[in-house]
């Protein structure tokens, strides 16, 4: 196990891309998590006289209508945007690893069944789920967790499934099988030990996924209602004046665009080193 | 044999990229054809006008309609007995002259006699008879029966005890005089037929061809225009009458745009493929404040946000009151940018009866005390409360405005919800929120029409406040014909309404905010936004 993971982390190290996104995902993550140190103005603090200001000395990314500090306001929507990302691909890593491991696993008429539900959920346009959800479940954060989750473990779960229904017909999980380990042992400690790379390579899919998503809903209205706001809403804000007032568009436009490229790079770099048919090539 | 596979997709990728080139070149050519190409290509009729309207209307049918959208529509289709000047001095329209009796409770409009419907045949008082009828008949159910609840038995009527119309005072003393008979004299009646559900109808059509009469093959009016076409979601076509007895239009055709967004609206004017907008959102108001286009000009309408008074915690009028003290009106105006007014009291600014001293003032302190009196000093434990607003860009940068003068001056957290315009209104009517947002625009520039909005009978109070001591202000006001006695009585409705039992919160008076093309002239501006095209003509000399 040890030298799987030290050869990853090599193999990675050498990927500048995904080095780099790396440290900026962790930069961004700490932003988030001491917005209110670094913020230099409360996010919902107006102050009308003076509205729309370019970015200048004292507000380095300008103000909005109502006069809020847009950098303060972007700071404060790291928190939002990094927040549902990592929520909801967590929670859809779980649903989607326990999920997919139980249909794999067991196979059969169950596997069957199991997997042509997800077909359902796949086929079901996954907009209108949203809506669906959001309507049902109000406008809070809470709806956006669990509107988002709920279409995003299903791809989780057939990557799981795949990796389970390769790994249980290996030497080791027979013997295993033979010697009289329970089925619930077998999975927690020989299968998912054995398929964790491909799931955090899926993790760093999922997060950015789930902040487009959000940053979309935010962007047509079904995301996050005021005061609180996350990059996709205030794109949403300033989107109309994109002639007159463009910073308005621009900052968050870029926090979205350079974090969700950053999980990406590091996404791509992961898969290199964790994927053992790709080493030394 | 990798030569061979080379070889292939050589000759594959050859006459490839040949295709490709061509369609590059193509789609080069379209984008310098249109950014070069003669400027003649994007021009229109010179005789056609075109304009936006923010939904479908609901209705063509008038003695239905209820909003501003079928009026932008219906004031072009039809007249009424009486017209408006830009400065709402009362002009005579389809009645040539009219006669007031000495006690002020019978009114006698004498009819033009050359005015005549697009069928040919020629309007006469019946048609008006008739259309009063419909209106008040309960079976119409129509919101706006009340309008002529002056009218002698007129509420009886429309209350269903009373069947024969013979016994409300409507009638037709001949083919060109309409005889309307007054429970008492009401100093604003002679502007209610100016309102669209008093434009006469044509019984026979509507009969003939039930729901369907509205359709441009079968809809008879009388009005500058006709209605030539109407493409569902997408416009309607209006062209010039030739048998209207005024001077004609100089413009052949007006077309209304149905689009629904501000800002796709904005961006097919800067394109020019329309001539009128009007609304602009605040974002982009101090963009094209500074064009020759911008027209700007009063409004009598105003914004308020109501409170169900049934609903926890504002069935206690403490309460009410702190939400209203607590907020900064002043502040509206720099964040709008569009000269609307600040207000606390309610009846707008340009009418009679306007008084700005009235209603409850921005004070912190007061607030804060009254919310600490009715139980939650400094805003503790305060109830979670909902504040909704109908879908629309200035809806929700006021709500945030709200939200955050509450949360700042009051320690009160309000929760923001928006939903569309129609399910909105619904919601009104069945279930109203603790706070939800509306405006009010003047049907008929007199105070009677902003007051009524909020007595008992009201179809349109939303808030369920119900005050019999208001309910009177209101209809003495209403038969009141000293002016000066008048003002003393909405004074005392406009103190009871804003100040002491406070169920709305007036913010500000609306301003018109127009983009219009300078080759439009004649286009006036009324203080009711009435979107009137007669007088309009298009001239490009370029």
């Amino acid at each position: 196990m040890n030298t799987l993971w030290s050869d990853a982390f090599k193999t990675l190290s050498k990927n500048k891309p995904a080095l780099l996104s790396l440290f900026f995902i962790i930069f961004i993550i700490l932003v988030a998590l001491f917005a209110n140190l670094l913020a230099p103005y409360g996010y919902e603090i107006q102050n009308p006289s003076q509205r729309l200001m370019f970015p200048n000395r004292t507000f380095w990314m300008g103000t909005d209508i109502l006069g809020r500090d847009l950098l303060s306001r972007v700071i404060y929507g790291s928190r939002m945007s990094i927040s549902v990302g990592l929520i909801v691909a967590i929670c859809s890593l779980i649903v989607g690893t326990l999920y997919g491991s139980l249909s794999g696993y067991v196979g059969g008429k169950i596997d069957n069944l199991l997997m042509r539900i997800v077909d359902i959920l796949y086929t079901f346009p996954s907009l209108l789920l949203i809506i669906l959800i959001r309507v049902i479940f109000g406008q809070g954060l809470f709806g956006i967790f669990l509107a988002l989750t709920i279409v995003g473990w299903v791809d989780v779960s057939r990557i799981v499934r795949g990796q389970v229904l390769q790994l249980k017909e290996m030497a080791f999980i027979e013997a295993a099988r033979a010697v009289g380990v329970k089925n619930r042992f077998i999975i927690f400690k020989h299968i998912l030990p054995n398929i964790l790379g491909p799931i955090i390579v899926t993790l760093t899919f999922e997060i950015p996924a789930a902040i487009l998503s959000e940053s979309f809903l935010s962007f047509i209205g079904l995301g996050l209602q005021p005061p609180f706001s996350s990059w996709g809403s205030l794109a949403n804000d300033g989107f109309q004046a994109f002639k007159s007032f463009p910073h308005l568009i621009i900052f968050p436009g870029f926090s979205i665009f350079l974090t969700v490229l950053a999980f990406n790079l590091l996404g791509d770099g992961l898969r290199d080193a964790l994927d053992p048919k790709l080493k030394n090539a | 044999m990798p030569w061979i596979q080379n070889l292939k997709t050589h000759e594959r990728t050859q006459p490839m990229k040949k295709i490709y080139g061509i369609i590059l070149a193509l789609i080069i050519l379209v984008i310098a054809w249109n950014f070069f190409g003669p400027k003649k290509f994007h021009s229109h009729p010179e005789k056609e006008f075109r304009f936006v309207i923010a939904s479908e209307p609901p209705t063509l049918d008038w003695s239905l309609a209820t909003d501003n959208v079928s009026a932008d529509i219906l004031f072009n289709l039809m007249e009424g007995l009486i017209q408006f000047d830009s400065d709402l001095n009362v002009k005579p329209a389809l009645a040539e002259r009219w006669d007031i009796s000495s006690d002020g409770k019978r009114y006698t409009f004498h009819l033009r006699s050359d005015a005549l419907w697009t069928d040919g045949k020629p309007i006469l008082a019946s048609h008006f008879v008739d259309g009063w009828e419909r209106l008040l008949n309960p079976k119409t159910a129509s919101d706006y029966a009340y309008f002529l609840f002056d009218v002698k038995n007129a509420k009886e009527y429309n209350a269903g005890k009373l069947t024969d119309f013979d016994t409300v005072g409507i009638h037709a003393q001949d083919d060109h005089t309409l005889v309307v008979d007054l429970w008492h004299p009401a100093s604003y009646f002679l502007k209610i037929p100016f309102f669209w559900v008093t434009f006469p109808i044509r019984k026979d059509i509507i009969e003939q061809f039930k729901d369907a009469w509205t359709d441009p093959k079968n809809i008879v009016t009388c009005g500058p225009f006709r209605l030539k076409e109407w493409k569902h979601d997408y416009s309607v076509t209006l062209e010039a009458n030739p048998s209207y007895y005024g001077e004609k239009p100089k413009i052949s055709t007006a077309t209304a745009y149905i689009i629904n967004e501000d800002s796709t609206a904005l961006s097919l004017y800067d394109t020019n493929k329309v001539d009128l907008i009007r609304r602009i959102p605040p974002l982009l108001i101090s963009h094209y404040k500074n064009l020759a286009d911008y027209k700007n000009s009063p409004f009598l309408r105003g914004y308020y946000y109501g409170m169900n008074v049934k609903k926890k915690p504002f069935t206690d009028s403490r309460i009410r009151k702190a939400f209203s003290l607590a907020i900064d009106r002043s502040q509206l105006s720099t964040i709008l940018q569009g000269n609307q007014i600040p207000t606390s009291s309610w009846i707008p600014k340009g009418m009679f009866g306007y008084d700005e001293t009235i209603g409850l003032k921005f004070d912190k302190e007061k607030a804060q005390l009254l919310l600490a009196q009715a139980g939650y000093p400094k805003g503790e434990h305060f109830p979670s409360i909902k504040m909704v607003y109908d879908t629309r860009d200035d809806n929700k940068i006021i709500a945030e405005f709200l939200q955050s003068q509450w949360k700042e001056h009051l320690n009160v957290t309000v929760s923001i919800d928006n939903q569309e315009w129609k399910v909105h209104l619904k919601m009104l009517e069945t279930n109203p929120p603790e706070l939800w947002r509306l405006g009010w625009g003047a049907d008929f520039p007199d105070p009677d029409n902003f007051m009524n909005l909020f007595t008992s009978y009201s179809g349109n109070n939303h808030t369920q406040w119900k005050n019999k001591e208001y309910d009177q202000l209101i209809e003495e006001a209403a038969k009141e014909l000293d002016s000066q006695k008048r003002l003393t009585l909405y004074q005392k409705a406009q103190h009871l309404l804003t100040e002491e039992d406070v169920p709305i919160i007036p913010l500000f008076i609306d301003s018109q905010n127009v983009l219009l093309k300078s080759y439009v002239k004649g286009y006036t501006l009324n203080p009711m936004s009435n979107n009137i095209l007669k007088n309009i003509s298009i001239s490009k000399n370029d």
